[in-house]
This record gives C-alpha cells, structure tokens and sequence, in this order.
C-alpha cells in the first residue's frame, strides 16, 4: 500500500468507522449514567437554583479559563490552569474555529460558522501543543497529580497530543511531505475518536451534569458558587 | 477490615447523581489545595479527589463493562479484598466534609456530599474510628454523645433556669418554635441557653425545648450510617410532629442544622409545613422585622472583631449574610473581615466528627493554625461565631497556640446588645 | 559516414543521430543548440547557469555530455500506442507551437511510429508498425497512452481484430523499455472511475516483466514525456523513480511546494466560490477543493503551454490528476480537509441507538445489583424508618 492509498483509507472507511464508533460510545457513556436513575430532591430551597446555575456556569467558563488567578487553590495548581486554559483554548479554536476543520463540519453538519484567521489559529496550536507538554510533565511532577495518573490518562493525553501535533506538522509541512503527514494525522484523528468513548476523556460530557448540579446545590441554599 | 459491606452500601448509594460527577472528575488534582487537611500537611492522600477513589473504584467495579470484565478476568483486585484501614484514616482524620473542594474543583463536583457517600460504606463495615463510633453507641442508647439522658437534660436545664433566672419551658404544648440545642452548649457552654432564650423571650416568641427532640447534634451523619441518621433525626422531628410547633429552631450547632434542615428532607418523612431554621436567621428576622431591637455599636471599642464562618452553617448551610448584618450594628466600626471568608473560608479543623478523634490531633492543631493566621494577618483581637463544636475548637486552639485571641459566640453578643 | 557494408573486415556501424541530422541539413551550430534544449529538457541535476562553469564547478557539463551522447548513439525508434484514451496527451504534444523538442525528439532524434500521428492508417500503417518492432527489436522505446480493458476478456478494445491487452504484451515484449503516459496508461485513468466497466488497467499491470516508467497526469505535461524519452534516448538510462513509477525529477515535489499562491494559503487567505474577492485577488483554492497538496507534478514549475500557467494560476482548483484514481478521491471541489466518507445521518443514529441500548443493559445490571442489596438489608434491618425513596442514589 502506498501512501496515496494509505491516505484514502484514513479519510475514507477508516473516518467513517471511527465516527460511528465515537457516537455509539458516547451515546453509551451517557445512557450508562443517565439510566441509574434520579432521586427527587425534596430539600426546601433557600434560594433560586436556576440563579445558582447560571451562576455555576459563569464561574466554568468564565473565572477558570481567564481569571484563574483569583482563586486561591492557583498557587500550587499554576500549570494545571495555565497550561490546561492554553490548551482548551487552542483546542477550541483549532477544532472548531480554523477553516480546514470547519469545511469538515461543513460537510458533516451541513452549515458553518465564521473562521478566526489562520495565524491567529496558528499561534495558538502552537501554544497548545506547548500547553500539552507542559501537562504531562505536571502529570508527573505533581504530588497530587501524579497519583491519580495512570495508563488510561497518558494514553488519553497521547491520543489528544498527536493529532494536534501532526496537525501542526501537515500544515507547516515540517520533515515530512504533506501527503504522509496528513495520512498519519487522519491516522491519529481516527485513534484518537475511537478511544474517547472508553477513556476518562468523556469528562466533557459529564461537566454538564456536575456544573449543573454544582449551581442547584449552591443556589438552593443561597449561596454564591 | 474487609469491605463487602463498605462495596454493597457504594453501590447502594450509587445512581445518576453520584456517577455523573464521578464520570466528570478530570483527574485535574486542583481540589487538593483548596481542601486545609491537605495544605497543611501536604499529605497527597488526603487530597479530596483520592478520598473519592474507594466510590469510584467501586462505581466502575460494578456500573462499567470495562470494569466488570477486567474484574471477570482477574485483571483487576476485586474491591471487597480491599484494607479499609487506611481509607478509614484518610476520611475520618483528614477531612471535616467542609465541601471547600467542591468550589475549587474546575467541575464542580460536590466532592463533600461524595466523601460521604464514602463514610456510609466504611461505616456499614466498621471502619470507623473508635471515637466516633462511641459517640454513636451514646447517642443511640442515652441520646447525647455527652451523656446527656433526659435524667440529666431536667437537671441542667433546672440548675441553669435556677442560676441565670431564666424561664426554660420543656414540651410546652401550642409553642411555635422548638428549639434545639446541641449537647455541648447545654454542657460546656450554658450561657448560650440562657442567651437565647432571652433574646427569644424579648421578641415575644412562643417557643420551647424538648426532652425528646433535646439534642440537635448527629453523630450518624460523622459516622455515615443513614441508619442512624434516621434515628437521631427522627427523635427531633417526632417531638415537633407531638408538640405541633410551625418550625424548629437550631442554636448553634452546625452539624445539626446541616442534618435538620438539609439532609433530612431526602431520608425522612418530615411534618407538613415544617419549617427548620438557625438561630442567626431567627435574630436578623427580629431586628428586621423590629421585634427585637439590638444597642447599635454595643460591642465596639475592645479591639478588632471578626467572624468566623462555619462550614456547616455558612458555606453548606447558607446563612452567610445574616451573622453580619448582626455584626454591623453591633460593631460597625470594630467589624473586620478575614480573609477568606464567607462561603470560601477555611473550617476551624474540628467539623465533621475530627475534633473527637485522638489520632487527628496533630492536624486539627494544624488546619487551625491555618486559620488562627487568617486571624492573625488582620489583626482581630476578637472572633465570633454562630457554632458551639467550632467554639470549643478555638477554645482548645488559642491555648495550644497560647494566644490572647477572645473567641465568642454570636448569641453572647446578641444577648449581651438586647436593648 | 554511413556504411551498411563491412571494408577491411571492420563490423558494421550504424548511422549516429548526429550524422543523421547532418545529414538534414542541421548545422554544427543548430546541433548544439539542440543539445541544449535536450540537456534542458531532461531537467534534472545542476546544468551550471553560464556554459562552461561547469568544469570550474567540478560538476559534469550536461550539454557536453548530451553532445558526445549524440555524437556516438544512433537514432532509436518510438514506438507509441494509443489504447483506451481520449489521445488528450497526444494532442498536449501536437498543440505545442514553437519548432520544439517535442519536434525534435520525435522527428529528428529518434524515429517514431506514431499510430494517432501516422499520416497512413490502416493495414499499411499497421504493417509498418510490426514491422518496427521486428526490426528493432530489443532497442525501441515503447510509449502507451491510455488504459488497457480487461474486461469481456479483453473485447471492449481491439485493434484489427486482436485485443489490446494482447497489442500491449506484444509491443512489449520486444520494447527495451516501457513509458506509460497519461494517467490512464499509468493508473487506468478516467474510464477506472467507479463503476469501471471496462476494467481498465494500467501498463504496468499488463507488463509485469519490465521496467514501465509512470508520466501521470490529464494530459501529462508533454514536456515530462519528452524530456523523460531524451533522457533514455541519450544516456540509455532511467530515471530515479518513486514508489508510484514516476520520474523523481518531475513528480518528486507538489503542486503545493511550488504554488504561487502559497503565501495567500499560508495566511489563510482561501476564495470561498469562483467569483467571489478573494477569486478575483488570486488567493488559495484549498476551499474550493485544490488538491495541490497531495499531488505531485511538475504543474507549478514547467507549468503548460510551453510555460504559460497550469490550473491555479488560471483560477481553478488542482484535481490532483497525477495521483492514482484521482476521479474516486472525493468531489473535485471538496476541500482536502473533508473526509471522504462520511456516514449518512440514520446510520449515525443507529450507531448512537446501540450504543445508548448497551449503557442501558450495563445501568440496568447496576440498578439490579443495587435492588438486590437493598432488598436483603430491608429484609434484615430493625423497623424500617420512612424513607422517601425506596433505594438510595446518593444525596446532596
């Protein structure tokens, strides 16, 4: 098989099965949970919890990503906020905010959205692959850190790493030819889909939940979260 | 120790609420520095995400394919063959289930109801600390981890009407309030029971005390046993239910106002209409209401005061605001806050059943010092608070620390303003 | 000078290309010039700018070196077959204007049987062609343009009444070497796009016994051809290939590599449709499917028309027509981002269906594992105390 070959498959009936993978998994993580069943909360408020949930996800996406520094659990944890806001910032926008990837939502959903320019989106791949570098070594660099990381959490920052790695090398075409680098970031990308479903990478899904209910158990006694 | 019993009571208590957040955990470690037991010993066990880890292990044991098959094929230590020992240690002597992690944590992740769910599975196999599960035995055979039966309850509440000259009616039929006191203010700090009924007395409320619902502490819920939570909640409710009062009121007891009024609606059936309230609410209410009317700067001029928030009351109870309005016309130009505070502050180190056990000396000595600091950094010479378990660890703390810091309970300072 | 007969027992010597062109009236000083454009056209490794540097430079003078080729080879014949294809590449070389090399190589350097470029047709200009490959056999270049059907045994083309598979194999047997041009001779080309009802073939699945050298492309760069046949012609060697048959020279590198829109692709500067600004200011095609990424030609270099533009310099995407099955790689304006397959809408539902029954069946498992504990301790507890729920899913 040839690299030209090599790459159809990637792009072709690999990404499809990968796709279809990563749904199937999702949709079982989910209804893994979700179908454990709920108790009523029978608990008075004292306040509203709709405003505890707005407020929740202000401080989610708000504080953490931009102001971490007013939080006092920064000291100690300035790598785990800086570098991990640098790398969902660059994940973000890569993923969802450079032109090649929005053609690619494009065709699987069927409308786009306006693109951030390409060195703007650059600079920032770049700092989240840096970003990336940086959690690992605090992976296992940190006390606390350290013991709650084993083979599920270095194969899942592996997993995330590489495609935005090969991602950066297609479009630079750094030591390799575009053609092979871009088979091997198809490559990755395809890994990197089937593996989220049975990795801890689904926290993404869940912080819905926990955010949520984060904001109904603050907001219900009156207090700010 | 062996944990079947710890395992079933895990997955027991494991359904949509407990797994999603457990699922949500990114593994980040960031609660650790928001959790004192961590920052002053540095110990990377008592970091609230690993006192989770027994749930989550048990959670993807029995509730994952993963999991099931890496247990079928031996890959994986069943969780039953699991020494609780050390778990036993790391959540009953290194955390006060004061739930600041869950306000670090970039999910918000409610890991203080978590290391509950914990303590329920190390109590169904008997991992408690002895300590605690002493205190149980007391409470479920005398009613009071002090001793207190209603031998005793008579005859305190008699020598404290006696010595103070204060009316303390007990099982008054066609009261409104009942009033629960914790058994540490009826023993060690008694003037809180006559505070309180004066100020009670002054803004003209029907209340009363009972023999029955008498002690407003539960040690079921230090130890984690549901069981026994019901019980001892249930000798309260029961007595409000028998005594048709609209509402209880709580004195300053953090773990009971944390049990009767947040905890209890999901465990028990409780009266209808049947409100729960702390003493401190009660108070702004009547100066707001002016049924009572307080001396305006009554306690200014002694030096820096500050106030202490405990967890059970502020941060997981929600009457965060009330002990300040107090405070202001108390002190307006004394009143000094510390930093953090509010929902944010530090616990005392006592909460949660630590300040019972021994073997959590060294740290309950530390994470006060934390705090002591606080105090320290804004130079108060006086610290209030609206919980009597925090104020017998100041007590303890400041002679440890041998400081001259004036600890005091906020109804004191009430009752001392009534005008 | 010519001389088919032996004198003083010396071997019979064949006419060189250079006695031949003399021969036609080209000067001394034409023939170096010739040599030149041959040298040119071969494209490959340093040829000193100024003439004579070389020596200086310690590096061999190509000019010179095609030179004494010329002085001391004689002229080889082209044998060229037109199969399955729509003769584009040929008309690629026939639509050069200037008195080129094509010219020259095919005209004067080497003698050729053309069957598209015959003035003769039918069973003379067959004869002839036959008769080419008996005479020289061995020696001649065979060159094939467009794809060999297989299918129906080989019926769906047939020239004088034998099947072009057989055509091929014959052509080749007595070919020193093989150049298959245009991508149709070299991958299969247009008629191998699904459904490929003819199951068209490339040369070198036919020919499996010798060397088939690749000049892919729709058309191939007549240039490409030429200059690869010159430099068998002249050195008798091939040319270093890569693993898909073609000459490195010409295909090492990408449309990308040497667009001159680049800087606009690498500012992100992409037009969105054909008539839109950024098509009018000349920005990079990625967006309207240029896949001059993964195409390897010699497009942005030598360009077409004797240097004139290639596709992105006039304003449309590259099609990536020198990569195997380029007609089955996607949508010619489907950007290279875009994956090729993508699951249709119910497929994904039924995927995320499954996926949601399994959790559903390992939840259920859980609930049953946690009734079942309930359960016994409801029946060992003391009177039990009113609980709202009749299980406990954790507490706020």
């Amino acid at each position: 098989m040839d690299w030209h070959d090599f790459l159809r498959f990637v792009r072709g009936p690999l990404f499809e099965v990968s796709l279809l993978v990563f749904v199937a998994g999702l949709a079982y993580r989910l209804l893994r949970v979700v179908t454990l069943g709920w108790t009523r909360d029978r608990i008075p408020p004292a306040g509203s919890r709709v405003v505890g949930v707005v407020r929740s996800y202000a401080k989610g996406t708000i504080v953490w990503p931009f102001i971490p520094w007013v939080k006092d659990t920064f000291r100690g944890n300035a790598v785990t906020y800086l570098a991990g806001g640098l790398f969902h910032l660059g994940l973000f926008a890569v993923v969802l905010l450079s032109t090649t990837h929005v053609l690619v939502w494009k065709s699987l959903l069927g409308f786009a959205w306006p693109t951030l320019p390409a060195p703007i989106v650059d600079l920032l791949a770049a700092g989240a692959i840096v970003a990336m570098v940086a959690l690992l070594i605090n992976r296992f660099s940190h006390p606390v850190v350290r013991k709650l990381t084993g083979p599920a959490e270095v194969l899942s920052w592996l997993s995330v790493f590489l495609p935005m790695v090969t991602g950066y090398m297609t479009t630079h075409q750094i030591f390799f030819s575009y053609q092979v680098l871009f088979s091997v970031h198809m490559l990755a990308v395809d890994v990197m889909l089937i593996w989220i479903p049975f990795s801890p990478i689904p926290h993404f899904v869940f912080y819905f939940f926990s955010r949520t209910i984060h904001g109904v158990e603050f907001g219900k006694r009156a207090v700010s979260p | 120790m062996s944990s079947p019993e710890a395992v079933k009571t895990f997955h027991q208590g494991t359904g949509g609420w407990v797994a999603s957040q457990l699922e949500a955990c990114a593994r980040c470690g960031i609660c650790a520095e928001a959790c004192p037991f961590y920052r002053v010993t540095r110990k990377p066990e008592f970091a609230p995400v690993w006192k989770i880890e027994l749930l989550r292990r048990a959670y993807r044991q029995e509730f994952t394919l993963a999991g099931r098959l890496r247990t079928a094929l031996g890959l994986q230590k069943k969780l039953e063959d699991e020494n609780l020992a050390e778990w036993s240690r790391i959540v009953y002597e290194g955390c006060s289930v004061c739930n600041r992690c869950a306000m670090a944590c970039p999910m918000g992740i409610q890991i203080g109801p978590l290391i509950q769910e914990v303590r329920a599975g190390l109590a169904a196999a008997g991992a408690v600390p002895e300590e605690v599960a002493s205190a149980v035995r007391k409470q479920i055979q005398k009613g009071s981890p002090l001793d207190v039966t209603d031998k005793l309850f008579d005859e305190r509440l008699e020598w404290i009407s006696d010595e103070w000259g204060v009316d303390l009616p007990i099982d008054e039929q066609g009261a409104d309030t009942l009033v629960v006191f914790s058994s540490i203010e009826l023993m060690k700090f008694p003037q809180n029971v006559v505070d309180t009924a004066r100020i009670l007395d002054a803004a003209g409320e029907r209340w009363t005390l009972s023999r029955k619902g008498r002690e407003a502490i539960n040690w079921g819920i230090y130890e984690g046993n549901t069981e026994h939570t019901k019980l001892f909640l249930n000798r309260v409710l029961d007595a409000a239910k028998e005594l048709g009062v609209k509402r209880i009121l709580v004195a300053e007891c953090g773990n009971g106002y944390d049990a009767l009024r947040w905890t209890a609606p999901n465990l028990v059936h409780m009266p209808a209409g049947l409100e729960v309230t702390h003493i401190a609410t009660v108070v702004a209410e009547y100066v707001r209401s002016g049924r009572i009317k307080l001396r305006a700067g009554a306690a200014d001029g002694n030096g820096v005061i500050t106030f202490h928030d405990a967890c059970k009351i502020q941060r997981r109870g929600g009457c965060i605001e009330e002990p300040r309005q107090i405070l202001k016309i108390l002190a307006p130009r004394s009143f000094r806050e510390m930093s953090p505070n509010k929902e944010a502050a530090t616990c005392c180190g006592a909460g949660g059943g630590v300040g019972a056990i021994k073997a959590a000396d060294e740290h309950r000595y530390a994470v006060f010092e934390l705090k002591l600091n606080q105090i320290r950094e804004i130079e108060a010479d006086t610290v209030v608070m609206a919980c009597a378990n925090c104020r017998v660890q100041f007590l303890d703390g400041v002679a440890h620390f041998n400081s001259d810091l004036k600890v005091r309970g906020l109804s004191r300072m009430i009752a001392e303003a009534l005008v | 000078m010519p001389d088919s007969g032996a004198r003083n027992g010396n071997p019979v010597r064949e006419e060189t290309i250079y006695e031949y062109l003399q021969r036609e009236g080209v000067s001394r000083r034409q023939f170096i010039k010739y040599c030149g454009m041959v040298a040119g056209a071969m494209g490959l490794w340093a040829a000193p700018v100024l003439n004579g540097s070389a020596r200086l430079l310690g590096k061999p003078d190509l000019t010179e070196e095609v030179i004494r080729a010329l002085e001391t080879k004689p002229r080889l014949p082209v044998i060229w077959l037109d199969i399955q294809g729509c003769g584009g590449c040929t008309e690629a070389f026939a639509g050069s204007q200037s008195p080129t090399l094509v010219d020259l190589m095919l005209d004067r350097i080497s003698i050729d049987f053309h069957q598209m470029l015959f003035a003769a047709a039918g069973s003379q200009a067959e004869t002839a062609l036959w008769e080419a490959t008996r005479t020289y056999a061995g020696k001649y270049v065979l060159v094939v343009e467009g794809s060999i059907p297989t299918g129906g045994e080989g019926a769906y083309c047939a020239v004088a009444g034998r099947s072009a598979v057989d055509v091929v194999r014959e052509a080749a047997a007595g070919a020193d070497v093989i150049i298959a041009t245009g991508s149709c001779s070299a991958f299969g080309g247009i008629a191998r796009a699904t459904p490929d009802p003819t199951e068209a073939r490339s040369v070198r699945e036919i020919v499996t016994d010798k060397p088939v050298v690749n000049i892919p492309g729709c058309p191939a760069i007549p240039e490409v051809t030429t200059g690869t046949i010159a430099r068998y012609i002249v050195f008798g060697t091939l040319p270093e290939l890569d693993d898909l048959g073609r000459p490195k020279t010409f295909y090492g590198t990408t449309i990308h590599d040497s667009c001159l829109r680049r800087p606009f692709h690498d500012a992100g500067k992409f037009a969105r449709s054909f008539d839109d600004e950024g098509a009018r200011g000349g920005w990079c095609l990625y967006e309207l499917g240029c896949r001059g990424p993964t195409t390897y030609n010699a497009c942005a270099t030598l360009k077409w028309g004797g240097g004139l533009s290639f596709p992105i310099q006039s304003g449309h995407p590259c099609i990536g027509c020198s990569q195997p099955d380029f007609w089955d790689d996607g949508g010619l304006y489907q950007a290279q981002s875009v994956p090729l397959d993508r699951p249709a809408l119910t497929t994904v539902g039924m995927a995320a269906g499954v996926g949601a029954l399994v959790g559903a069946a390992v939840a259920a498992a859980g609930r049953g594992r946690r009734k079942r504990v309930h359960e016994a301790r409801a029946e060992s507890a003391p009177e039990a105390e009113s609980t709202p729920e009749p299980e406990r899913t954790g507490r706020g």
